[in-house]
């Protein structure tokens, strides 16, 4: 066991270097650097040698492998390095970042599956009946909608009709419902469509028939169902859990919520490669880390399955 | 005895609730609530453009300070005369720090060294000589005649900090201005209280809370439901809602200092064909689609300043083909003019943002109409690409061309030979010793009547099109005022007038 984990942090530490290594080598070869987007953010005009001293003063002028070089000597000793947009150290950014997005992505995570867990049961039990359909119906339309369209309508429903929350609300649970619900209409409406397809599926095995045969009681065959389902369950939620960490820019920025997303994204606009290369590397490492948890929990839940 | 204490005990009781009642009546906090469409990591004034934003919340001051008529107008500083290379720049009286410790021109000085030191834009300063007469007097020398140093002495980087006081300049600076920081969130909200030891007398707010919003329906819907009382920036779709409801919003447009233009290839493009492009774009039909957004531009300059004084030839579509026509282009079957067999296709590059994207698409349709033909090119960093490369026929861009009241800056960015943002081949001697002029002229009439001259020598050679000047628009509930609605800069805010009634 112990070899075995060796070898997956070894596999780890190699999929991180050419990862890193290849993200380095496209934002090198983009056009657009971080000195003229610091130097322009507002709009104003510069001369070329104010530029080419900004890009002195951050290093820009090294070639691509002392920089890559430089970069993964100060990663190697727990040194994320310090942003070029402005100056300051990047790990405490990731890390409020990434936290903000935890929590939102988390809680959405957990609303949607209460929510389709029993829908998608219920749709796949009664199929082509008329609760079947509405939960189509649903599921259709939550997934087809927007993001930000569902967060605007939200906020004008419920803060400006009903008044029942303030549109400038953050950092208490009353900030985190409406993005939250938000995030977890089309997450909702995803997750009834591909669990029911599931149970669907799972339905027509040789042992549900011999069980309807038999007469066994409905509870007990659903519970079958449920446990020889969550193993394919499990790998939905980790896609899903690995694109909800990389974060919502729509949400984060209309709901005001500083999470991971909307951090890259103005990182990206401004170049700011120290951060966007410090996202990539927690990015891959909570990918792969959670796509072996998956593999784990489907080889206990169902031990024909291989690691 | 029991019903007298009793009594008293009454009486004390109604004259605490009264007291506090009448307390609570009177303290009730005046804070006036915004959204700001920007938020930065740090407060250092001098750094990057944080100056910008400790402006906008009220916080920190320059020497002077624009005003409505784009002019330098004494805020720390009394006056600034120039005599040759040598500036000589007088305090005001009594001007302090939130903490009371009056500002010197000792503390003047080693502020615009510090910017020098730390903000790339402004490294020119440290090749100043700086003397403090006195108290109150600092004589700058600048090497060579500088005229602009007043107007640049306005810019919000060159706010005054007390470098001695402040023990963490990127979250709680100190400095002149009316208000001071309370709460401050890096990339988040702002927090602003009065500065009670305000040098310049009475402030009318007790605070501010500045949020931070980027997106423009939370806006809209924010303002609606009551929680903030202004804000600028406003999208044409919120403007429609507002000036539907006069009676609860006041809402007021100018226009500001940034220029949507474009750069036609000098290199690439005959010039007859410059011409009626020039002759054809409409930037009346342009900013009226815009809605409100934009003012027609007719030089990169604001009409209203001395320096904006030039002309355009109107539209005429007729001449336009007309021109093309004696250059020896002929109207080809499917409605394109045609030469030696080529299409008459001209390449439109623009990024998409500051409506340059509706913009080319507007441009695009109206030349059409001409019979020229274009294909549209979409950057997303246009400085590294089209800018750098001039691999363009028409390019479209947004930039401020007016940043501190005086024409030079814009002018050398774009107009003068080897300018980053003259990428479009446009070069004229007679124009460049004009710029050489205007460097060096100290005289502010023959300043705007000599940058006048370069502007029309470079409209005349159809070298660009100045299309639209961004209008600050700014809505306020009924009754707030102050909020530099009327100012064309994008760096000031509330001031210890800002009201709210």
């Amino acid at each position: 066991m112990i070899k075995r984990v060796i070898k997956k942090l070894f596999c780890l530490v190699i999929v991180l270097v050419i990862l890193s290594f290849l993200v380095f080598a496209l934002l090198y070869i983009a056009p657009g650097d971080p000195a003229e987007k610091r130097l322009t953010s507002q709009g104003v005009a510069i001369t070329k040698e104010v530029l080419d001293s900004e890009r002195e003063r951050l290093g820009l002028l090294k070639p691509f492998l002392v920089r890559y070089g430089e970069w993964l000597l100060c990663i190697v000793r727990g040194d994320f390095g310090i942003s070029f947009k402005d100056d300051m150290p990047v790990a405490p950014k990731l890390v409020a970042g990434l936290r903000n997005t935890s929590i939102l992505a988390l809680t959405s995570l957990f609303v949607s599956l209460i929510i389709s867990f029993p829908l998608a049961i219920i749709s796949a039990i009664r199929k082509d009946g008329i609760t079947d359909h509405i939960v189509r119906l649903f599921s259709f339309v939550g997934n087809s909608l927007p993001n930000f369209l569902i967060s605007v309508l939200l906020m004008y429903l419920l803060c400006i009709k009903l008044n029942l929350f303030p549109v400038i609300a953050s950092g208490n649970i009353q900030g985190l419902f409406m993005p939250v619900v938000s995030l977890a209409i089309p997450m909702t409406g995803r997750f009834v469509r591909q669990i029911r397809s599931e149970f669907l599926n799972e339905m027509k095995e040789d042992y549900v028939i011999g069980m309807k045969g038999r007469g066994v009681s409905c509870r007990y065959i659903i519970l079958n169902l449920v446990h020889n389902c969550l193993g394919h369950v499990f790998t939905i939620v980790a896609l899903q859990i690995g694109s909800l960490m990389s974060g919502s820019v729509v949400i984060e920025t209309i709901f005001r919520w500083p999470g991971i997303g909307k951090l890259v994204m103005d990182s990206i606009t401004a170049r700011d490669y120290p951060v966007i290369m410090g996202f990539v590397i927690i990015m891959g490492t909570i990918y792969v880390v959670i796509n072996q948890l998956s593999d784990i929990l489907c080889h206990y839940l169902d031990p024909r399955t291989e690691i | 005895m029991k019903k007298k204490v009793l009594g008293l005990v009454l009486a004390a009781v109604m004259a605490v609730g009264v007291v506090g009642c009448g307390n609570s009546a009177s303290s009730e906090p005046n804070i006036l609530k915004t959204a700001a469409s920007f938020a930065y990591a740090s407060l250092d004034v001098h750094k990057e453009y944080y100056g910008w934003y400790t402006s906008i919340y009220g916080v920190s001051e320059a020497l002077f300070k624009m005003d409505e008529n784009m002019n330098a107008a004494p805020c720390l500083a009394e006056d600034a005369k120039a005599d040759g290379s040598v500036w000589t720049i007088t305090l005001k009286d009594g001007v302090a720090f939130s903490n009371g410790t009056p500002l010197t021109a000792d503390m003047v000085i080693r502020n615009l060294q510090r910017v020098a030191e730390v903000n790339e834009r402004f490294a020119y300063v440290a090749d100043f000589k700086m003397t403090a007469v006195d108290d109150k007097t600092i004589e700058i020398d600048t090497g060579d005649v500088y005229p602009t140093l007043r107007n640049e002495l306005a810019s919000p980087e060159f706010g005054m900090v007390d470098l001695d006081a402040t023990t963490d300049f990127d979250n709680d600076p100190v400095c002149t201005g009316p208000f001071v920081i309370s709460k401050f969130q890096p990339e988040g909200d702002v927090e602003v209280t009065k500065n009670t030891n305000y040098w310049g007398g009475d402030v009318k707010l007790d605070g501010a809370i500045f949020y931070y919003m980027q997106e423009d329906d939370p806006k809209l819907l924010a303002m609606q439901s009551g929680e903030i009382d202004c804000y600028n920036s406003v999208s044409s779709a919120a403007l429609t809602v507002y000036e539907s409801e006069p009676d609860k919003y006041n809402v007021v447009s100018i226009p500001g200092a940034r220029l949507q233009y474009y750069i036609l290839n000098e290199n690439t493009l005959d010039a007859s064909v410059r011409e009626a492009i020039n002759l054809t774009v409409d930037k009346e039909k342009i900013a009226s689609y815009l809605s409100g957004t934009v003012s027609a531009a007719v030089g990169p300059f604001n009409t209203n300043a001395a320096y904006g004084k030039v002309t355009v030839p109107a539209v005429d579509t007729a001449k336009a083909k007309e021109l093309l026509e004696s250059d020896g282009y002929t109207l080809g079957s499917d409605g394109f003019y045609e030469k030696d067999g080529q299409k008459l296709t001209i390449s439109i590059k623009y990024y998409a943002a500051r409506s340059l994207d509706t913009l080319a698409l507007l441009i695009q349709e109206q030349l059409k109409e001409i019979g020229i033909d274009s294909v549209l090119g979409v950057e997303e960093d246009p400085d590294a690409t089209y800018i750098a490369n001039s691999d363009f026929d028409l390019a479209l861009y947004c930039m401020i061309a007016d940043k501190s009241g005086d024409p030079l800056y814009f002018i050398e960015s774009t107009l003068k030979d080897g300018a980053y943002y003259d990428c479009g081949g446009f070069n004229d001697d007679h124009c460049e010793e004009l710029i050489n002029q205007l460097k060096f002229e100290t005289d502010t009439a023959k300043r705007a009547e000599l940058a006048n001259e370069i502007v029309q020598i470079a409209i005349d050679d159809n070298a660009f099109g100045y299309v639209g000047l961004f209008n600050n628009t700014t809505v306020l509930r009924k009754g707030v005022s102050g909020f530099a609605e009327n100012i064309p800069f994008d760096f000031y805010g509330i001031d210890a007038e800002t009201t709210i009634e």
